[in-house]
């Protein structure tokens, strides 16, 4: 018994993702042997879309569908699962600069979890506020995969997150169909729903899965004498 | 930890830094452009600019019984009508330093020849986002075609990337 799920991709609800839905779940659906993805989670930008239902589309790809949202806050995004009322009342998701320790405390109490995402990027990852500023407290995971990493950023996620101690997690972050499932977290125990979700982030028993596939070493050039 | 501690008060403090810009901005048409008409060489030239031999577009006959009863533009056709001389003097800026960050586009009506096209432009939204460069103010201005019956046939939002 275990779940793989992308923990975290944009859909065109996202300002900057052209990818629809339904075009998400096909891809899976059509390269589920080299992606095992069984549910995705679409973490919309400053954004939390709690009316939007997706069951039509779960049922016909046979693909869960959960719903979350990445949120800018004073260290870096974070990725926030089990989003309530309550919480969207509180913070405003699309305020940038919201303060990540009152996240991180107030959303546990409020019965979600928050995991910062892409903790290794530049500028809006965790660990480089973590060069200026105190480290956060109760942090319970972090991303420390991205499909949409560049080189080197991925590793300092890695390395930062076994020096702190805390779990990690990984998802695609995509934006374009064809990125969707790269990568990815497998859970111990089956998750069907958020609340599933939130409880296992917080058990702890997970690792991240990476999908992407390897590049072939560029072999050195050869010089060759020109008669 | 406690939740529900002075919960607006606190949220507040948190916008101070926040983008600053008057709301009124939002949604007040700023501009509206001479109508264009629109002829049949126009969309011929267009199509043969472009590359488009779809017989909807370019034959008389099949356009005739086509889903339009005749022909009409190619939908990329909406992005040729030309904004007016103070379009970008009213689209707000922040900071000194930005770029055009794309257009999108969205096809409501087809454009026939012997329309007028007329364009309104709005600001539509302006939002804040950080990046891996550092923060950017958005803004983006919507340009809503209609043709002489007040039918919109197009909506262009363009996207205007700002440095604070």
């Amino acid at each position: 018994m275990s779940t793989i799920l992308d923990l975290h991709s944009h859909s065109e609800a996202s300002e900057d993702s052209r990818a629809p839905l339904e075009a998400y779940l096909n891809w899976l659906k059509l390269r589920r042997a080299e992606r095992p993805v069984e549910g995705i989670v679409l973490t919309e930008h400053r954004q939390f879309n709690k009316d939007a239902d997706y069951r039509t589309l779960e049922d016909k790809f046979n693909i869960l569908v959960l719903k979350a949202s990445e949120i800018e806050t004073d260290y870096g995004h974070m990725l926030v699962f089990g989003v309530t009322d309550e919480m969207t009342r509180r913070f405003d998701f699309a305020n940038v600069h919201l303060p990540a320790q009152e996240i991180i405390d107030e959303v546990a109490g409020m019965g979600g979890a928050v995991v910062p995402c892409h903790p290794g990027r530049p500028n809006v990852g965790l660990f480089e506020h973590y060069s200026k500023k105190q480290p956060l407290q109760n942090v319970i995971a972090v991303e420390v995969y991205n499909g949409g990493s560049r080189k080197g950023e991925d590793e300092r996620s890695q390395e930062l997150a076994q020096r702190f101690g805390y779990g990690e997690v990984g998802g695609s972050d995509s934006h374009l169909v064809s990125l969707i499932g790269l990568c990815a977290t497998r859970f111990e125990a089956d998750v069907r729903n958020i609340e599933e979700l939130v409880n296992e982030l917080k058990r702890g028993a997970f690792e991240p899965v990476d999908f992407r596939p390897r590049r072939k070493p560029v072999q050195p050039a050869v010089a060759v004498e020109v008669k | 930890m406690n939740g529900s501690a002075e919960p607006s008060k606190r949220v507040c403090e948190v916008r101070i830094d926040m983008v600053d810009y008057d709301p009124n901005l939002i949604g007040s048409v700023f501009e509206v452009t001479d109508p264009v008409p629109v002829t049949a060489e126009m969309v011929k030239d267009f199509c043969q600019a472009i590359g488009e031999s779809g017989p909807l577009y370019t034959e008389d006959d099949a356009a005739r019984q086509g889903p339009h009863g005749g022909i009409v533009a190619p939908p990329s056709y909406a992005i040729t009508f030309r904004n007016g001389r103070q379009f970008f003097e009213h689209i707000p800026r922040f900071g000194r330093q930005g770029f055009d960050a794309g257009k999108d586009v969205e096809f409501v009506a087809p454009i026939r020849p012997g329309d007028t096209i007329t364009l309104s432009s709005h600001v539509k939204e302006i939002y804040e986002k950080t990046g891996r460069t550092g923060s950017m103010v958005f803004v983006v201005v919507r340009s809503t075609l209609k043709n002489q019956n007040d039918e919109v046939v197009a909506h262009v939002d363009h996207r205007f990337m700002n440095r604070p």
